[in-house]
């Protein structure tokens, strides 16, 4: 009997000790308008880093568009994303939630 | 006449001005996308972007009877603020090297040598227009800006004052502006920009006004097809500058053996990452046309990179 305990006392912890890993934040995909080369990218991708919550951002510049992933429990607002967009000298021209665990890929 | 130390009598500045008749020592007009001039692409607001560009420029096409021999090494420094998304201010300081190697007399050759700190740009661009498509972009940003007298235009050497061309700056506040337009797609990128600058002049000697066009191409060599991601490009270049600068003026007179119209063309390679960019080009003249004896350039190499902070 404690032998069942103990496994299961274990399991419950390396379930929750992953369980960060795999918890995945809201996505959502930004059509930028005027993106062309990959030196540009970059200022795109730092601005909408700096908005309170994004986990990671991801262009893909063939698309003009960057993913966003959220911390989790965290959401995206347009308006801060259009302002980061366009701070970085570029123009919003899509944004779409993406279904839950879609990461864009 | 503001008084200078150092300064020899007109007719014998005159005379050694006109010995030389160097243009342009080094180009410190570098700045963003193509190699050799600006770009009308943005700066994020609140980023930096830094550049340093390493140059060797040989002139020795000398058609007087000195067998002048101009080389000169330099090192530019860029520092390049974005304001905001529409407003874009830069910092350029050169650092350079200048040696002149001419005939004095039967069989003797001597060798004129200055370097240190050349004269700084500090200038802004603003964008007026801008249109932004999937995977291109069109903008038309004019700038103005100012060329401080921070390097040394009074030094010396065992033979006495340098000739105003070969000192390391004018010694005078000098304004210029242009206006430059950028189209920017995935596979090419084509920049064109004019400009002028006025040379006020300082210890009675001015350089002669300059104005300048350039253009630039870029096309995408490598990867030939776009996947996933942000994948490094390799451009292949070619860029042309054209450039007229007026005669330099001594106490008010024109120096025939100065100035005129020059015609560059460029070809080089430029490998583009998100973060840095590394690239090189080979400055060679098409066409020049020098006004008396003025000394023409043989080539000018450039290699350097770019860092976005």
């Amino acid at each position: 009997m404690n032998h069942i305990l103990r496994a299961a006392l274990s399991l419950m912890i390396v379930i929750g000790a992953l369980a960060p890993a795999f918890a995945m934040g809201q996505g959502y995909r930004l059509g930028v308008d005027g993106l062309a080369c990959p030196f540009c990218a970059y200022g795109v991708e730092k601005k909408l880093s700096e908005i309170d919550g994004v986990e990671r951002v991801e262009t893909s510049i063939k698309d003009g568009a960057v993913i966003v992933i959220m911390n989790d429990g965290a959401a995206l607002d347009e308006t801060a994303a259009r302002q980061a967009v366009q701070d970085a000298g570029f123009t919003l021209r899509g944004f779409t939630k993406l279904p839950a665990g879609d990461t864009g890929k | 006449m503001i008084p200078r130390a150092g300064a020899g009598r007109p007719t014998s500045r005159a005379v050694c001005v006109a010995i030389l008749g160097i243009a342009t020592c080094g180009n410190t007009d570098v700045y963003a996308a193509p190699q050799t001039f600006n770009t009308a692409l943005p700066v994020a607001k609140g980023e930096f972007i830094f550049r340093e560009q390493l140059f060797y420029r040989n002139a020795g096409k000398d058609e007087g009877p000195d067998d002048r021999d101009l080389q000169v090494f330099g090192a530019v420094s860029v520092l390049g603020y974005g304001a905001n998304s529409d407003l874009a201010v830069f910092g350029v300081l050169p650092y350079l090297d200048k040696r002149l190697r001419l005939d004095r007399g039967p069989g003797q050759r001597v060798a004129r040598h200055t370097r240190g700190i050349g004269d700084a740009r500090l200038f802004g661009r603003y964008t007026v227009f801008r249109r932004d498509r999937r995977g291109s972009n069109f903008r038309v940003a004019p700038f103005v800006g100012i060329e401080a007298p921070t390097g040394d235009n009074n030094d010396r050497d065992r033979l006495g004052r340098l000739p105003a061309p070969l000192q390391l700056g004018s010694g005078s506040w000098d304004p210029f502006g242009g206006l430059i337009a950028t189209y920017q797609s995935l596979e090419f990128q084509i920049d064109a920009q004019v400009s002028y600058k006025v040379n006020t002049g300082a210890d009675g000697f001015r350089f002669g006004n300059e104005f300048r066009f350039d253009a630039s191409l870029q096309y995408r060599l490598w990867p030939p097809d776009l996947g996933t991601g942000v994948p490094g490009f390799l451009y292949g270049v070619v860029e042309t500058n054209v450039r007229h600068r007026a005669r330099n003026r001594i106490d008010g007179v024109a120096d025939v053996n100065s100035g005129g119209t020059s015609v560059f063309i460029s070809p080089g390679l430029q490998y583009v990452t998100k973060r840095w960019i590394l690239e090189f080009i080979a400055q060679l003249p098409a066409i020049q046309h020098s006004n008396g004896t003025a000394i023409e350039d043989d080539f000018t190499l450039r290699a350097g990179f770019r860092v976005n902070f």
